[in-house]
């Protein structure tokens, strides 16, 4: 036995010899990220729910790429608030209960904690801001406007300010809100909700020439189909039954269509989530069902045809944003056809379903346009992707593991203390029209809109 | 399909508790090469051998040659002493790491062959060819849950051989194969908390199947050319086999009462869900040949193929109507045809011993995108070591290490997104065989 012994030894001497783990080492290619500015709106700001709070914001997009780059974010700077945050009605949006959906702000707010950080952020995205804003805006236009807090009234731009640090990469994801608050409102006017397609070329291509004067690297995120986040499609165009959540049908077998401006609502046209406050009052229900039978506002619907107008400027402005990035030679993230396929077929990870449903999909928060911490994390790896395409980069993509299970990766900065809101201070409200007036501005819908002021035309014209 | 029952169901009943029991090591895939002790030694390399009753498995057409009744009962005790998971980005991640339960299995093998005529010989093989159990530690909490906990499957053959000796060095056999298999397969259901918007777990879902029976057959070759070379060929067939059986569904509770019940309403917890699914066995294939070196030393070599290519999906359809299912599943596999490769030495001490040596080099049939917690597979090496007493109490010992390359996943079907990492396996086979 002594041989066989030998031999057992030798044999598992032989296999094991560990391969030695050789540690990863980021190359970021062409591109330098030795100074890093973020351009953008509340998608890049890492708005989450209704609110900027420092949860969502230490994992917003720009600051998840700079973690994947350094391995910290010590200095990487943004404008932070602390819990429970800063949205246009409190705090960020909370899930009282599933039966009925209600949804309310905390009633508490944080605070910004970074006010006095001596250069302009890193993170200069203003939530709410469009193309044109980056470009002309320099301060806050109302109470709940968070422009103040970011540009802190220098008398600069977005644009200005972030080029002021002289940046070497640049990530930039602007033109949402051009085309959002179409969405959002149920209304969609050129020159009003929507920027024209023209304008929007041109502006872009002033503001990339500034980039690019600078000597920066770039990556340019393509505009989604506004059309298809949950704030749109969340809510059935047919009379549901609340007890048991499925459509009621008439005698011969039918759903029976809500009501709208032009009467009951149609194929391809969608009833918008900020429409529960009207619905909650009966509006928009047949009478016959136990509704008043008067019709849902005109900012609670987006028709059919809406939707193609919005659509065909969404695709106006991919192909400037496509245009301007081949001549610039930066980065294209195509974060449209993703949200595109979590709209349609959804995604998965590790056997956990993903898509844009409302409250299930996990990728929207509670207010039905912005993403979750998830969603952040999602979008930041297909900005890595396309970044090491490009560039020849090898950054390492985001761990999800968190973003999946929790808990949040926090960030290393020192915070204020948070003050916790009490559950008792809670109001349960579903979408009470303030709440609707809130979460509208909170998304950068004009404030005549919201108010139903908008002039509209009474005869559309064709072919303008 | 039928239960378990009847005259054969009960008359295998023991045989089929021990072999519930196969193990979990994934010769190639989840085939399970080691069906005797002596082949075993030499890793395998037997198809142009074939000289003692392990024949009934490794190559039919050795069965020409048996001149008397002989009868072995063996198992091998397969163990597996590594079986570990690294995370990579963007999931599970390269912070999360994991460990499979170290199992300890016996498949068993039984095997009695027994002349008729001078030239026409029969032989009964009982054999453990397919078996797999992949069960991974701390389960609720484990990152891969929710594409499995837990899954084996177990199959074994009762395999009727007829061989005729054509002439003096020429024998060839033909066997029906009879196969029971079974199959268990668990994972956590999950869900996105509404209330935390994160992935909640809101049930374990453990599938089980019935035994299945199935029809499959085997033909051999063997050609002794001369004293210093033989060859043979061997083909056993694939089988396809489905099960019925029933799905259970057992809520986990989120924390959330509200979510809970609104969940309870929608899902059919706590009841038994009739389920079918269905496995492909590949068919496998080996052509050997042996060459006698010198008097006590005979060296072989074989070449082993597997159609793996049949095991395309694991369809999971749920049979119960609209009240008593779920949606129907399929866990796709897409696997390549495989092929091992295998050497042996046969080394006669004296007229009572044998000494055996062997090297296997083990190709995974399974492409990249489809390793998975469910059933990662891996290149492998084996190295042996046998030893035969052959006189008196006869009885061989094999002993085989099983070293899995390192598998990196860094790509995922889209259905099930990703779930990258390595993963290392290491493995010890010990097989022993009582010959009467």
């Amino acid at each position: 036995m002594h041989r066989l012994k030998v031999m057992a030894g030798v044999l598992l001497a032989l296999f094991t010899a560990a391969g030695a783990a050789l540690a990863d080492t980021v190359v970021t290619g062409s591109a330098n990220f030795a100074v890093y500015v973020a351009f953008g709106d509340s998608l890049t700001a890492g708005y989450s729910s209704g609110a900027l709070e420092q949860t969502y914001q230490v994992n917003s997009y720009p600051a998840l790429i700079y973690r994947q780059v350094y391995g910290n974010d010590d200095k990487f700077a943004q404008p932070l608030v602390s819990d429970p945050g800063l949205g246009s009605a409190g705090g960020i949006l909370v899930l009282q209960s599933l039966r009925p959906v209600t949804v309310v702000p905390t009633p508490s707010v944080g605070h910004p904690i970074n006010l006095t950080y001596p250069l302009p952020y890193n993170n200069m995205a203003v939530p709410g801001a469009t193309l044109h804003d980056l470009l002309t805006k320099t301060q806050s236009t109302s109470a709940s406007d968070p422009t103040d807090l970011i540009l802190r009234q220098k008398g600069a731009t977005q644009l200005q300010e972030g080029l002021s640090l002289k940046p070497t990469f640049v990530t930039l994801w602007i033109g949402n809100n051009d085309a959002l608050a179409a969405a959002t409102s149920g209304i969609a006017i050129e020159g009003v909700t929507l920027t024209p397609a023209a304008q929007f070329a041109a502006d872009l291509k002033t503001v990339t020439d500034a980039i690019n004067a600078e000597g920066a690297k770039m990556a340019i995120a393509k505009i989604p189909d506004v059309t298809s986040i949950p704030f749109v499609t969340a809510i059935s165009r047919f009379v549901v039954n609340p007890a048991t959540n499925k459509p009621v049908l008439d005698p011969s077998g039918n759903p029976i269509p809500l009501i709208g401006p032009n009467g009951p609502l149609q194929a391809g046209d969608y009833v918008l989530l900020s429409a529960t406050a009207e619905l909650s009052h009966g509006i928009g229900i047949p009478a016959v069902l136990g509704g008043t039978g008067k019709p849902l506002s005109d900012t609670s619907v987006l028709s059919a045809s809406e939707v193609a107008t919005i659509k065909a400027h969404v695709d106006a402005y991919n192909a400037a944003i496509v245009a301007v990035a081949t001549t610039t030679s930066a980065a294209i993230v195509d974060t449209n056809s993703a949200l595109t396929t979590l709209a349609t077929t959804g995604i998965n990870v590790g056997g956990v379903s993903y898509s844009s449903a409302y409250l299930t999909g996990g990728v929207f928060g509670y207010d039905g346009v912005h993403p979750t911490a998830f969603g952040y994390a999602y979008i930041a790896n297909l900005f890595i992707d396309a970044i090491n395409a490009h560039f020849g980069a090898t950054i390492p993509e985001v761990d999800l593991y968190p973003f999946v299970f929790g808990p949040l990766p926090k960030s290393k900065r020192a915070t204020l203390p948070v003050v916790e809101p009490s559950s008792s201070e809670f109001t349960s409200i579903v979408f009470t029209p303030e709440a609707r007036r809130n979460l509208l501005q909170s998304l950068g819908v004009p404030q005549s809109i919201i108010d139903g002021k908008t002039p509209r035309p009474h005869h559309p014209h064709h072919g303008q | 399909m039928q239960r378990r029952g009847g005259f054969t169901g009960r008359a295998l009943g023991v045989f089929a508790l021990a072999a519930l029991a196969a193990g979990p090591i994934h010769a190639a895939g989840f085939s399970i090469f080691e069906q005797g002790a002596k082949a075993t030694g030499m890793a395998g390399a037997f198809t142009a051998q074939a000289d003692d009753p392990s024949l009934l498995f490794y190559n039919a057409g050795g069965l020409a040659f048996v001149e008397k009744t002989d009868v072995s009962l063996g198992a091998t005790w397969i163990r597996s002493t590594k079986a570990d998971f690294h995370g990579a980005a963007p999931f599970p991640g390269p912070n999360y790491s994991a460990k499979e339960e170290t199992l300890s299995e016996f498949p068993p093998h039984a095997y009695w062959v027994q002349p008729i005529t001078s030239t026409w010989k029969f032989g009964l093989g009982i054999e453990t060819p397919f078996g797999l159990t992949t069960s991974w530690k701390n389960p609720d909490q484990f990152a891969g849950r929710f594409l499995s906990t837990k899954a084996s499957l177990q199959a074994f053959d009762l395999n009727p051989t007829l061989g005729w000796q054509v002439t003096p060095n020429l024998g060839i056999g033909v066997g029906g194969i009879l196969r029971y298999s079974k199959v268990e397969l668990n994972r956590h259901i999950a869900a996105i908390n509404p209330f935390t918007l994160q992935a909640a777990d809101i049930g374990r879902l453990k599938l089980e199947g019935d035994y299945a029976k199935d029809y499959g057959f085997n033909v051999g070759i063997l050609h002794k050319l001369n004293e210093s070379f033989s060859w043979g060929l061997s083909y056993r067939s694939s089988i396809k086999a489905e099960y019925t059986g029933s799905a259970r569904l057992t809520q986990i509770s989120t924390g959330n009462p509200q979510l809970d019940a609104i969940l309870a309403a929608q899902l059919p917890y706590g009841t038994g869900l009739p389920v079918k699914t269905k496995i492909d066995y590949p068919d496998q294939a080996s052509l050997g040949l042996a060459f006698g070196l010198t008097r006590n030393l005979l060296l072989e070599t074989d070449v082993d193929w597997m159609g793996w290519s049949k095991f395309k999906t694991v369809p999971i359809d749920f049979t119960g109507g609209a009240t008593n299912s779920l949606p129907d599943t399929s866990l796709p596999q897409n696997w390549k045809n495989a092929y091992s490769y295998r050497v042996g030495l046969r080394w006669t001490t004296s007229p009572a011993s044998q000494w055996r040596f062997g090297f296997v080099y083990d190709q995974t049939p399974q492409p990249e995108e489809g390793v998975s917690p469910l059933l990662p597979d891996a290149d492998r090496n084996g190295y042996c070591i046998g030893y035969g007493h052959t006189q008196g109490f006869k009885y061989d010992i094999g002993l085989m290490f099983l070293d899995f390359k390192k598998r990196s996943v860094n790509k995922a079907r889209p259905e099930q997104g990703p779930f990258f990492g390595t993963y290392q396996t290491q493995a010890v086979l010990l097989g022993l065989t009582l010959n009467f």
